[in-house]
C-alpha cells in the first residue's frame, strides 16, 4: 500500500481544524430577520407582566422586542406567558441597563413557552420561589461573536419546586445553559444544550430526572454538583438517562481564555467532560450515549478536588451512592484537556498512558470514617457496564498530593454491586 | 401641522405633553398624578410637606447615583403605627414617599434642584404596593409610570466638576427586587434599626421614633436603648467595622439576607450576621458567574482587590455590578470604606 505522507501545510491545517472545533458559534436561526417591534409595543409587554392577573395568559406576538428594562412577573398564580414560537418571538436584552436577569418569575403554576431570550447581560430567565414552573420550547442564547461578553445562566430556576424544562434550547452561556439550583422535583427533558461551558447542571437539588436531552459542544455536558454553605445545604436523587452527551470539547470560556479558574466551580471544568459528578449523592447514570468527549466520559469527583474548604454544615464533600450502567462510550476523539488541573491530571496520570482519553474516572476520595481503604467501596460507586474490560477506567489516588499522584486501572472494587436511586416525578410528569 | 420628531422623547417630555386633567382624589390608589395625593403644600416641586406627613431618614442611606433624597410617611388620621415584637407595624393606608432629586450644584444643595422621581409604597388590604412617579421637565407634577424610564442628569459635584448620569427609574416590578422579604413587599428604610438615631437638625438632638411617638403616630417605642441602632457610615468618628457593616446593611442586606432574594447565595450581609462564612470571608461564590472576575472568594481578608465583593461594587457592567439595580455609577466613597474594612480583616 502506498504510504501517504502529509505535507506540512496540510498537517498544520488539520491541527487548526481540531483547534477550531473547540469553539461553537452556531445559532438556531437569524433573529435579525424578524420585524422589530415599536417602543409602544415593547412597553405594552412590560406593562402586561406588571399588570398581570392570576389565571391569565400573556401573549407576546411575533417580532423582535428590544427591551432595556426587566420583564418581571411577581407573585402570580396560574399564568401562562406565550410567544408565537421559538423562532418567531424574540425578547432581546442586549440593551438592558440594569438587573441581574432579563426575565424574572415568582409565583405558582406558571408556564412560559414558545419564545427566545437573547443577550441578557446576566441570566436569561430566572424563576425563584416558584411552585410549579414549566419552561417549554424556550430558547435562550447569546449572539455575541465574542463569547467572553456572554451572560451567566440561560434557563435558571432556583429555590423552586416542581420544575419542568421540556423541549428547550440553551446555548453559549458562560456558565450553565440549563441550570436548576436548590430545588426539588425536577424534570429536564427533550432539550438541547450546546456551546455553553456547562450544558445542563443540577445543583443542590433533590429528586431530578434528566433524560432524552442532547448536550453537545459544551465544555462539560451534564453536571450534578452540591456546593457548601447554601440555604439548601445538599442535594440527592438524580437520574441521568437516555441522553446524548457528545463532543463536549468546547474551550472553557467561563474565565477569559488564558486565565485560570476563579471561585466558581464551573471555571474548573476541563473541556472534554461528558458527565461530571461533584459531591453528588444518589445518582443513577444509564442508557446514555457518551461519545467523543476528549477528557473523560464520566468524572466521579468529590469536592476536595477543587482545593476549596470542605468544612460546611449539613453537607458532605463526598460523592456517594452512584450507579453507572448500560451506557455507550466512545473515546476516539482528541486528547485530554491541558488547560485545567483536572484535565492535566487525566492527561498525565491516568492509568492507560499519557494523553489517553478516559471513559470513566474516579478521583478516589473517600470518607475515612467509613472505611480504612477504598477497596471496600465505602462511597458505593457502582459501575455495571457489559464491556467494562474495553473501557478506560482510572481510579486516582491523590492522598500524596500533587507531587505523588497514583492511579490504577482496577475497577473490581466498583463492580458487582448496585445502588438503588429513588426518584419520583409522577406529580410533575403531566405538566 | 404636526411635526414628527425622530428622537425618542424623554419621559418628562411625554408627561409634559399630556393635558392637565383634573384627577379625583377618591381614595382609589394609585393616582395618575402625584399632586392628587396632596402630600405637599405650595409649589409641588418644593416638596414642603403638609402637616400630616412625618419626615424621616435612615441613619445610613442607600447609594443611588449620588441622588439626594427626602422621605416622608403618611399615616392616616386616627391610625397609629405600633411596635410589636421589635418591628414597626404600620396601619392600612400608610404611604411612604421617597423623593429623588439633584441640586444643580452640590456645593449649594439648597439652591435650584431638579426632582427626578418619587416612589410611593402604599399599604393596602393585601399588603404593600410600589408605584414609581416620574417628574416632568417643567417640575410641575409627576406621573405614574409603571414601566419606569430613564433620564440624563447633570450636576456640579462637590469638587466643582460637572457630572452626567444616565439615571434609571425602575419599573414597578423591579421595586420588589429589593423590597422583598420572603416574597412579600416590605419597606426597607423604615425599620427600627435604621430610624433609631438622633437627628441633630434644629435646636436639640431628637430621636425620630420618639418624635413620631410624641406626635401620636407611634406607640410601643418604650426605650431607644432596647433596640438596635445602626450608625451613619459617613460618620468618621465611628469605628471602621461599624461603618462598614452599616454600609453593607443599607446597600446590600435587603437582598443578601436569609429571607431576601439573594438568600440563594448564602452570602448574608445584614448588620446582625455574625458568621464569618456567611459574611463572605473565605467563601466561594455560587452563581456569581462572570461577576466573580478573576477571584476566588467573596471576601479575602486583608486583600480587598482580590475580593469578589469589592470587584462587583467597582463595576458598572450589567451582570457584574452589585447591587443589581439602583445605580449606574460607582460609589467612590463606599468603595474606599469597604476597601479599608477588608484590608483590616484577618
Amino acid at each position: 500500500m502506498r504510504k501517504i505522507a502529509f505535507p506540512p501545510a496540510l498537517l498544520v491545517f488539520f491541527l487548526l481544524l481540531i483547534g477550531c472545533s473547540d469553539s461553537n458559534h452556531e445559532q438556531l436561526f437569524d433573529s435579525s430577520k424578524l420585524p422589530k417591534k415599536s417602543i409602544e409595543e415593547v412597553e405594552h409587554i412590560i406593562e402586561a407582566f406588571i399588570m398581570a392577573e392570576d389565571s391569565s395568559v400573556i401573549e407576546i406576538p411575533e417580532g423582535f422586542y428590544e427591551l432595556n428594562t426587566q420583564l418581571i412577573l411577581d407573585n402570580k398564580s396560574n399564568v401562562t406567558i406565550k410567544g408565537a414560537g421559538m423562532m418567531k418571538t424574540v425578547l432581546s436584552f442586549r440593551g438592558l441597563k440594569t438587573g441581574g436577569e432579563g426575565v424574572k418569575i415568582v409565583g405558582n403554576n406558571i408556564k412560559i413557552e414558545d419564545l427566545t431570550i437573547e443577550d441578557a447581560p446576566g441570566d436569561g430567565i430566572k424563576a425563584q420561589h416558584t411552585d410549579g414552573i414549566v419552561f417549554r420550547k424556550i430558547n435562550v442564547t447569546w449572539t455575541n461573536g465574542d463569547k467572553s461578553k456572554n451572560g451567566t445562566y440561560g434557563i435558571y430556576p432556583v429555590q423552586c419546586k416542581n420544575v419542568v424544562i421540556d423541549d428547550c434550547v440553551a446555548s453559549h452561556s458562560k456558565d450553565a445553559g440549563i441550570y436548576v439550583g436548590q430545588s426539588e422535583n425536577i424534570i429536564v427533558k427533550n432539550s438541547l444544550a450546546f456551546g455553553n461551558v456547562a450544558g445542563i447542571e443540577i445543583e443542590n437539588s433533590d429528586n431530578a430526572e434528566v433524560f432524552n436531552n442532547v448536550a453537545r459542544n459544551n465544555s462539560g455536558g451534564i453536571l450534578v454538583f452540591n456546593l457548601p454553605g447554601l440555604p439548601k445545604s445538599d442535594g440527592k436523587g438524580t437520574k441521568i438517562y437516555n441522553n446524548q452527551i457528545l463532543e463536549n470539547n468546547h474551550k472553557n470560556f467561563a474565565t477569559p481564555i488564558g486565565e485560570g479558574p476563579n471561585g466558581n466551580t464551573v471555571t474548573m471544568i476541563p473541556p472534554g467532560s461528558g458527565i461530571v459528578l461533584l459531591a453528588a449523592k444518589d445518582v443513577e447514570v444509564f442508557g446514555n450515549k457518551i461519545l467523543r468527549n476528549k477528557t473523560a466520559g464520566i468524572a466521579i469527583a468529590s469536592y476536595q478536588i477543587t482545593g476549596f474548604p470542605t468544612d460546611a454544615p449539613n453537607w458532605s464533600p463526598y460523592t456517594s451512592n452512584i450507579y453507572v450502567h448500560d451506557n455507550e462510550y466512545d473515546r476516539s476523539k482528541g486528547f485530554p484537556d491541558l488547560t485545567r488541573e483536572l484535565g492535566q491530571l487525566v492527561s498525565l496520570y491516568n492509568a492507560h498512558g499519557k494523553a489517553k482519553t478516559q471513559d470513566i474516572i474516579y478521583d478516589g476520595f473517600w470518607d475515612q470514617n467509613l472505611s480504612k481503604t477504598i477497596e471496600n467501596n465505602p462511597m458505593k460507586i457502582c459501575i455495571d457496564e457489559a464491556k467494562m474490560s474495553e473501557l478506560f477506567f482510572t481510579l486516582f489516588d491523590l492522598s500524596g498530593g500533587k507531587e505523588e499522584v497514583k492511579s490504577s486501572k482496577n475497577y473490581q472494587p466498583f463492580t458487582n454491586c448496585t445502588v438503588s436511586v429513588a426518584t419520583d416525578i409522577s406529580v410533575i410528569q403531566s405538566l | 401641522m404636526a411635526i414628527f420628531s425622530c428622537k425618542k422623547e424623554t419621559p418628562e417630555q411625554a408627561v409634559a405633553k399630556l393635558p392637565v386633567e383634573e384627577e379625583n382624589a377618591d381614595g382609589n390608589f394609585p393616582y395618575k398624578w402625584l399632586s392628587t395625593y396632596s402630600f405637599f403644600e405650595g409649589e409641588l416641586n418644593k416638596l414642603y410637606q403638609n402637616s400630616e406627613l412625618l419626615e424621616y431618614s435612615p441613619a445610613s442611606s442607600l447609594f443611588t447615583d449620588y441622588a439626594f433624597k427626602s422621605r416622608f410617611v403618611s399615616i392616616p388620621k386616627d391610625s397609629i403605627a405600633e411596635i410589636i415584637d421589635g418591628e414597626i407595624n404600620f396601619p392600612e393606608g400608610t404611604i411612604f414617599i421617597k423623593n429623588f432629586y439633584y441640586p444643580e450644584d452640590f456645593r449649594k444643595p439648597e439652591d435650584k434642584k431638579r426632582n427626578i422621581e418619587t416612589r410611593l409604597l402604599i399599604l393596602g388590604s393585601t399588603g404593600w404596593e410600589a408605584y414609581p412617579y416620574i417628574w416632568n421637565e417643567a417640575q410641575t407634577d409627576a406621573q405614574l409610570k409603571v414601566v419606569g424610564g430613564q433620564t440624563k442628569v447633570k450636576f456640579t459635584n462637590l469638587d466643582g466638576k460637572e457630572q452626567v448620569i444616565d439615571y434609571l427609574i425602575p419599573n414597578k416590578n423591579q421595586c420588589k427586587s429589593c423590597h422583598n422579604k420572603n416574597e412579600q413587599m416590605v419597606p426597607i428604610g423604615a425599620q427600627i434599626k435604621h430610624l433609631n438615631w438622633e437627628k441633630t437638625e434644629g435646636a436639640s438632638p431628637q430621636n425620630q421614633l420618639l418624635v413620631w411617638q410624641e406626635k401620636g403616630k407611634l406607640i410601643g417605642f418604650d426605650n431607644p436603648q432596647k433596640y438596635p441602632s445602626l450608625i451613619n457610615y459617613e460618620d468618621k468618628n465611628q469605628t471602621l467595622n461599624l461603618r462598614a457593616r452599616a454600609y453593607l446593611d443599607i446597600n446590600c442586606a435587603h437582598c443578601h439576607n436569609a429571607e431576601g432574594p439573594a438568600s440563594t447565595s448564602g452570602l448574608f450581609l445584614d448588620y446582625e450576621e455574625t458568621d464569618p462564612l456567611k459574611l463572605g470571608l473565605n467563601k466561594t461564590p455560587v452563581a456569581a458567574g462572570k461577576g466573580a472576575g478573576k477571584f476566588t472568594y467573596d471576601i479575602l481578608p486583608g486583600k480587598p482587590d482580590e475580593s469578589i465583593l469589592l470587584h462587583r461594587m467597582k463595576s458598572t457592567e450589567v451582570g457584574v455590578a452589585m447591587p443589581e439595580i439602583g445605580r449606574t455609577t460607582v460609589h467612590e466613597e463606599g468603595i474606599q470604606l469597604i476597601r479599608d474594612w477588608i484590608l483590616s480583616l484577618k
